[in-house]
């Protein structure tokens, strides 16, 4: 090429003179002049001493500043093609089904960058209206749970989906018998998929198999009304609700719709409410939140229902039957006919005992009353629990006899469920073939040959029809995170109609339910819901003979009159058990107990002191034939005398957070029911024994004290003090002077209403407000240590009565001590949402060195996670205890083996909310990224923001509104109005440190006063009203 | 300057010279440890290593490691810090105080109490840095001109006081404890043999000739150093007191407690200067200078304060009463009453009972007997602030989140170690300078002479009152013997 230079900086450049060709080696041609700056002025030294340290101490610490930079090298991977309707930050919202349970509420799904990371109601479906219960909020854990099988399997071992369909389809083929167990399945589409996997192979059932069954609800209504289903139950229009041990509010077979509806009576601003009375062994929520509650044991229940059913009949001139005098304390069964028959029509008696005497007992007291057709629809009824127990007992048998070839569980663990546990394995190793769709391998898993796991429902196409004529769908939020195939998919490719399943869903829609095209299926799925036209709700009466009933109830009545009973029940949020992995909902303390982490015995104290037993002791349980050992004793107010209950879904042996990674948690239950005309029987009267061991055991408490100790931080009244006088019970005010300046408060000012009448105390705020805000679980221990991480709790406080003064005792030196007339079984409860109250004058924030927690301009009381020190002064500071230090570092720590510490569970992390570091406060922040989000919403779209634009995961979530979030300074907003209701009050009002929540005061709607209990200044209300009113108003003047 | 009155029994025991004080407080730093030394400080640095493991413990795993909870954010830590800022106060208050009211009896303990504050501060400070949640930052609270952003502390937060106050407290007394002991020094570099002994006893003399000028300076630094500590032994404990008495937690918010900590803090602070003292005084073989008297006057101040203290609990029930407020009624009902009664009562029975047994001349002159009061008051003083933080906290306002508190085994590793830490320096301290002020103890010391006509005007004083213009004339011996 020659040395052509073509462009050159100069003429030296070109001619390529020496000099300059010697300098061009170098990198800077001018030279550094380094050692100018390093030498002395007067030249003598290049470089001094001084400088000489400086600039060695300078590279000194530099490398090891460097040094220090330890941070990961963490590959972030930019969208090169960027998805459809994925924008990095904004969140998508999908209309889907909740498939938690087989309720089937309505559901929306929040998904960040294609993940599913927060599930709320769907506040727009007639049937559910926007709540969600804690196990639908907890089950989006489920999605991400590290223990999902990845493959399906075969004996134990990884297999492929080609596989094991070959081998089944083979098995299938040649099959005789084949069995589909199933749970409760309120799918169309897939019933119909079942019905063409029938066709192709004709020898096949269908089992439908319930752990909690509804068995004799059904057979009651089919031999009272010859209707075998589940009504629906219109608790918004009842007057009067009975229940007997059916947990409506909790977890009886629809509680999200149930409280919406209970919640719609209960407002006292209506001046009239539903009077609600309960009767039942445990202490309920549903219990704990009744005006009246009657403990009894569950022999009773057909007696005492009987008795309601003579005064009944008697008034309306139907045959009654003989029967004993009852032993039931506060002329319960006279009280309860009473309001019965004043609301006939508008009552509604339930029952949640699985037994048919006494839900035919039910049927014929609600069709005396006229309430068929009215408050229970049995035509518009209800798929949402089912049961068959007859049918699965002649399955174990059939299995037993080795008739069955092929066996499918479908939504079932019976080898963990099913009363005679090892019956049913024996049975099941004389079955050829064995297939599971469960998603992970439990505890019948285990035992089958072949394990095809299902989806999660967050990546499925499904439909549902909980109720006759609404339909809702399913559609997947998320690609399959394993290999996993739906059962839906799975039983078609198995019948031979490789169709996939949304297809088939589509299809069959637009066939048989929407009866329409494209558009209509593209609104259903976009609501995520279809609701045909309701059937009109035909009245009926009761057919059934109770003759031979009420010698039954008679007996049982007398037989067991001495006995000790035991009631089993299932605890809100855990269920069955079949959500037992997850720690969302083990961590979730339970509405009552406040316990978590474990099942034990609840007893009461008479029972418990006849038994020589006290809390943390551990006992043999001995029912029948069954003996379950080490159970620790809980002792529970409330607890009817001499019974003791007992929680199912515990002690699993599969699932590293069920079983306690081994080392059990809890003790399975199950093995206590038993078989009993013709159903499965939740509680055991006879035979039952407790022997106390020398062991001792520590429950896992949230609160462990009880009672509020006289102070006025609940304020209560009756319906009618509350008509009378609106702020009855609630007319104690502080008289406040204020040392300190006030905030600025343009703009917006947040705030919270608490209605403590509609709150329940069910708990799915707590759950919601872990999933919006990143909440780590702690584990059994750390809860022992007192030191649970919940932003919001629910206070739970009991009242006990002295029979001896007749009034209400809540000190623990009065109750504890032996010589009172404590009335333990007798117990009023209170259920006290508590989060971080925003002070206006938050004691936390002048005691932090670092102004870590400061006021916004919008009246929050914020956290700098990030400025935070950790000296807690805050939080010793914060008279409500709301505050939640960081002890140890929660996330990729072994020692918090939970979803924090894998890959896979960190994925339900909100991105929106900081995980935050070993050694900070955190607290409740009002969810101040959705504060945030909709202002920048209500910015873009250049409008003011409107009451409702914003709305906390705990208000959300709450399926009885009992939590209303607002801008206090917009006159009209909801949250401005209850803070100008008489029933306002905040508590610690005294200390001014304005808080800014208000809680309401609780109004009860029972005969007997309340608020004149109280330290109230108003007496005489009765005769001189007009008096009363000056003399209250004088009282806010002074007090 | 100064007058000694012929009343007084003598301050210092045995007829010393000049040259026996010398010779006697420089022993140890000349000499060989002795074998009761080695095995203290063998003792001090294993426990100190306890503290060491313990505190890396805590940091490494975070303050889960201890037994606090949701409702009890502090507990031991905050218990032993208030403990160790206590016992420093009785250092200052010998030094500064008693030398403004020019308490002469100061003399032979003023060294050691100094010393003890110091080794005291440290103690606290570090539970300072330890109690944080994020050790790492713990700068953070100071006012440091920084680079974050407008990040600056709290100064409405007593925790910002106590930075300034501890601060403070740690340099004056730093400062006043080493510029006293540069004559001493000094002393020491003039008698060194051995070449390192010379080389850093002379650096740390920074030149002391012993000329009047230094000797000049040296008073009027030493009396201005004492105006400043003396508000410091008001200000150090009322500021860390305001730590719970500006808070709302109820048993916390109480105006009384600025006065009732100080006055527990001298409590204990001369608590601790006894237990050291007389370990000292026989390890040491210090009894002439470190008399009975000393202790009797020191056991006198324990029982004043003592019942101050005691009448500091009382006044709080009595407030408590008649406030009417009931969460603050019920926090001093569940002190006396309720799970941890035992704390409180140790308390009463250490601070308010104890003492008065001081009310006998034997038990203010018994070393063994003080000795064992000594370690109840310490007791008592810890679990006093253990009861005010702890009963406190575990039920105040809202009974759901009332819980208690149980320590862990870290806890009390630390507890025991910070002792460890104490120790380690105060062995070193007794290894390596002079324990007592041999400078100016001389100014107090008797000669032969002196202690002959001391006799003499004595008895003449008792005597006859004639006599006592004599007496005056013939007395300054005894004092410019520097």
């Amino acid at each position: 090429m020659g040395n052509i230079n073509k462009y050159w900086k100069g003429l030296e450049e070109l001619n390529n003179d020496p000099k300059f060709v010697a300098n061009k080696k170098n990198e800077f041609a001018q030279g550094i002049p380094l050692e100018e700056v390093l030498t002395d002025s007067d030249g003598e030294m290049q470089s001094n001493r001084r400088d000489f340290l400086k600039y060695f101490g300078f590279s000194i610490s530099a490398v090891a500043l460097a040094a220090c930079n330890n941070t990961p090298v963490k590959n972030a991977i930019p969208y090169i093609i960027k998805p459809e309707n994925i924008t990095p930050g904004i969140p998508n919202w999908y209309a889907t089904t909740c498939g938690a349970c087989s309720t089937g509420c309505s559901i929306l799904v929040k998904t960040r960058e294609g993940r599913p990371v927060k599930i709320e109601g769907n506040a727009e479906s007639p049937v559910f209206k926007g709540g969600v219960c804690a196990t639908g909020h907890a089950s989006l854990l489920g999605l991400y749970d590290n223990e999902r099988l990845r493959l399906p399997r075969k004996d134990n071992n990884e297999s492929t989906w080609a596989t094991v369909d070959t081998e089944i389809t083979q098995a299938l083929a040649s099959s005789k018998n084949i069995r589909i167990v199933s749970g409760t399945n309120t799918s169309p589409s897939t019933k119909k998929i079942i019905a063409e996997f029938t066709a192709k192979y004709p020898s096949t059932k269908v089992v439908g198999y319930e752990a909690i069954s509804y068995a004799a609800l059904i057979e009651a209504n089919k031999r009272a009304f010859g209707k075998a289903v589940v009504p629906s139950f219109n608790f918004e229009k009842a007057k009067v609700i009975v229940s007997f041990g059916a947990d409506f509010l909790g977890t009886w077979i629809s509680p999200v719709e149930f409280t919406k509806g209970w919640s719609k009576n209960r407002k006292a601003e209506d001046k009239k409410m539903s009077r609600h009375m309960h009767f039942e062994s445990n202490l309920s929520i549903t219990g704990s939140n009744a005006d009246y509650r009657f403990p009894i044991k569950p022999s009773m229940e057909g007696a005492v229902l009987l008795s309601i059913y003579n005064k009944i009949a008697t008034a309306t001139g139907a045959p009654t039957f003989s029967i004993p005098t009852i032993e039931i304390a506060l002329n319960s069964i006279d009280l309860t006919a009473k309001e019965l028959l004043a609301a006939k029509g508008e009552s509604l008696v339930i029952s949640g005992s699985n037994n048919i005497d006494n839900q035919l007992l039910v049927a014929s007291i609600n069709s005396l009353l006229g309430n068929i057709g009215t408050t229970i629809d049995l035509d518009n009824y209800s798929n949402q629990v089912s049961g068959d127990d007859a049918a699965f007992e002649a399955f174990v048998t059939e299995m037993e006899s080795g008739a069955i070839d092929t066996v499918l569980f479908y939504n079932t663990n019976p080898a963990y469920s099913y009363y005679n546990a090892d019956k049913f394995k024996q049975a099941l190793k004389k079955v050829k073939t064995t297939i599971t769709t469960n998603s992970s391998t439990d505890e019948t898993g285990e035992l089958c040959k072949y394990q095809t796991p299902d989806n999660h429902y967050l990546e499925s196409w499904n439909d549902s029809e909980p109720k006759l004529g609404y339909f809702g769908l399913t559609q997947p939020t998320i690609t399959n995170v394993f290999t996993t195939r739906q059962v839906q998919e799975s039983l078609l490719k198995w019948a031979g109609n490789n169709s996939d399943v949304y297809t088939y869903i589509k299809s069959n829609w637009e066939a048989n339910i929407l009866m329409a095209g494209e558009t209509a299926w593209n609104k259903a799925l976009h609501d995520g819901f279809f609701m045909s036209s309701p059937k009109v709700a035909s009245t009926a009466s009761a057919a059934a003979l109770l003759s031979d009933i009420a010698n039954k109830a008679t007996v049982n009545y007398t037989t067991n009159l001495k006995n000790t009973e035991l009631k089993l029940y299932t605890k809100v949020g855990l269920g069955d058990g079949t959500h037992a992995n997850n720690p969302w909902l083990q961590e979730l303390p339970d509405p009552i107990s406040k316990a978590c982490w474990d099942n034990y015995l609840t007893i009461g104290k008479v029972t418990a002191d006849q038994f020589n037993l006290k809390q943390g002791d551990v006992v043999t349980l001995k029912a029948g034939k069954t003996t379950i050992e080490g159970l620790p004793i809980l002792i529970q107010p409330g607890q009817a005398n001499s019974t003791i209950g007992l929680a199912m879904g515990y002690g699993k042996l599969k699932g590293k957070v069920a079983s306690n990674f081994g080392k059990g948690l809890g003790k399975n239950a199950f093995g206590l029911v038993s078989f009993e005309n013709n159903t499965f029987s939740y509680n055991a009267s006879n035979g039952i024994t407790l022997t106390k061991t020398d062991d001792g055991y520590e429950l896992p408490l949230t609160q462990t004290h009880q009672t509020i100790e006289g102070r006025n931080l609940l304020r209560e009244a009756s319906l009618n003090e509350y008509i009378k006088n609106p702020s009855a019970g609630n007319n104690e005010h502080a008289h406040i002077i204020s040392l300190w300046e006030e905030h600025d408060s343009k703009g917006h000012k947040w705030g919270m209403a608490i209605d403590m009448n509609a709150c329940t105390g069910c708990g799915s705020c707590v759950v919601s407000c872990s999933a919006e805000n990143n909440v780590p679980v702690v584990g059994r221990k750390e809860i022992l240590n007192s030191r649970e991480m919940h932003w919001i709790r629910i206070d739970r406080y009991y009242s006990f009565k002295n029979l001896a003064t007749g009034k209400p005792s809540t000190k623990e030196k009065e109750y504890d001590n032996k010589d009172n007339n404590i009335d333990f079984e007798h117990v009023t409860v209170m259920h006290q949402p508590m989060m971080c109250q925003h002070c206006g004058h938050a004691p936390c924030e002048t005691v932090c060195p670092v102004l870590a927690t400061v006021h916004s301009s919008e009246g929050l009381n914020q956290m700098a996670y990030n400025r935070c020190v950790g000296t807690r002064y805050c939080a010793n500071n914060c008279p409500y205890k709301v505050r939640r230090f960081n002890w140890f570092k929660y996330r990729e720590n072994d020692d918090f083996d939970f979803h924090f510490n894998n890959d896979l569970g960190r994925m339900v992390i909100n991105p929106d909310v900081t995980v935050r570091s070993r050694g900070v406060m955190e607290k409740c922040s009002f969810c101040v990224q959705r504060i945030q989000a909709s202002k920048l919403k209500a910015k873009i779209e250049n409008r003011k923001m409107v009451d409702g634009d914003v709305k906390t995961a705990c208000q959300q979530s709450c399926p009885a509104d009992a939590l209303i979030f607002g801008d206090m300074n917009d006159a009209t907003s909801e949250i401005s109005k209850l803070f100008k209701n008489e029933r306002k009050y905040v508590l610690l009002e005294e200390y001014n440190v304005q808080p800014s929540v208000g809680y309401m005061t609780k109004i009860r709607n029972v005969d007997e006063s309340i608020a004149g209990e109280q330290k109230a200044p108003v007496k005489h209300e009765e005769k001189h009203e007009e008096k009363h009113e000056v003399h209250s108003n004088e009282a806010h003047a002074h007090s | 300057m100064s007058y000694e009155s012929p009343i007084r029994d003598m301050l210092i025991t045995g007829g010393k010279t000049y040259s026996d004080i010398t010779k006697e407080i420089t022993r140890p730093i000349e000499n060989k440890p002795s074998k009761a030394w080695w095995i203290g400080f063998g003792l001090s640095s294993l426990v100190l290593a306890l503290w060491l493991f313990s505190t890396t413990y805590t940091m490494l795993v975070g303050i889960g490691a201890w037994g606090l909870n949701k409702t009890v954010g502090w507990a031991f830590d905050i218990t032993n810090f208030v403990f160790w800022v206590g016992i420093g106060h009785a250092g200052t208050l010998i030094s500064a105080v008693l030398l403004l009211f020019r308490q002469k009896w100061r003399m032979s303990i003023n060294r050691s109490a100094e010393a003890m504050t110091i080794f005291a501060v440290i103690c606290a400070a570090s539970f300072i840095v330890s109690h944080m949640g994020r050790p790492w930052v713990a700068y953070w609270p100071i006012p440091l001109p920084n680079a974050f952003g407008s990040l600056w502390v709290n100064f409405n937060s007593p925790l910002v006081w106590d930075v300034f106050a501890i601060s403070t407290y740690f340099s004056v007394s730093l400062v006043f404890w080493y510029v006293g002991l540069i004559p001493d020094i000094a002393t020491v570099r003039d008698r060194a043999v051995t070449k390192a002994r010379k080389f850093w006893y002379g650096f740390f003399a920074m030149g002391w000739n012993g000329s009047t000028r230094v000797w000049h300076r040296y008073e009027v630094i030493s009396l201005i150093l004492a105006a400043i500590s003396t508000p410091l032994v008001l200000s150090v404990h009322s500021i860390v007191s305001m730590d719970f008495a500006t808070s709302l937690v109820p048993g916390w918010h109480t105006t009384i407690f600025p006065p009732y900590f100080v006055a527990g803090a001298i409590f204990s602070g001369f608590g601790m200067v006894l237990t050291l003292l007389i370990v000292a005084r026989e390890v040491l073989n210090y009894k002439d200078y470190i008399t009975t008297e000393h202790l009797d006057a020191m056991c006198r101040v324990v029982m004043l304060t003592g019942t101050l203290v005691g009448l500091a609990y009382i006044t709080e029930f009595f407030v408590a009463a008649y406030s009417g407020v009931e969460y603050e009624q019920y926090a001093f009902i569940n002190r006396a009453t309720g799970p941890y009664w035992w704390s409180y009562w140790i308390m009463m029975g250490c601070n308010l009972l104890a003492p008065q047994v001081f009310w006998s001349r034997w038990a203010r002159t018994t070393p063994w007997f003080i000795f064992i009061m000594s370690i109840i008051v310490n007791i008592g003083m810890w679990f006093e602030r253990f009861v005010i933080i702890v009963t406190s906290l575990h039920r105040d306002f809202l009974p759901s989140s009332w819980t208690m508190y149980t320590p862990t085994i870290i806890e009390f590793g630390i507890l025991l170690g910070s002792f460890g830490l104490f120790f380690f320096f105060f062995f070193l301290f007794m290894k390596f300078l002079p324990a007592i002020n041999m400078a100016e103890l001389k100014s107090i010391v008797k000669t032969k002479h002196g202690l002959e006509l001391e006799k003499h005007y004595t008895d003449l004083l008792n005597n006859n009152h004639k006599m006592a213009n004599n007496a005056h004339d013939t007395k300054g011996d005894s004092v410019h013997g520097h």
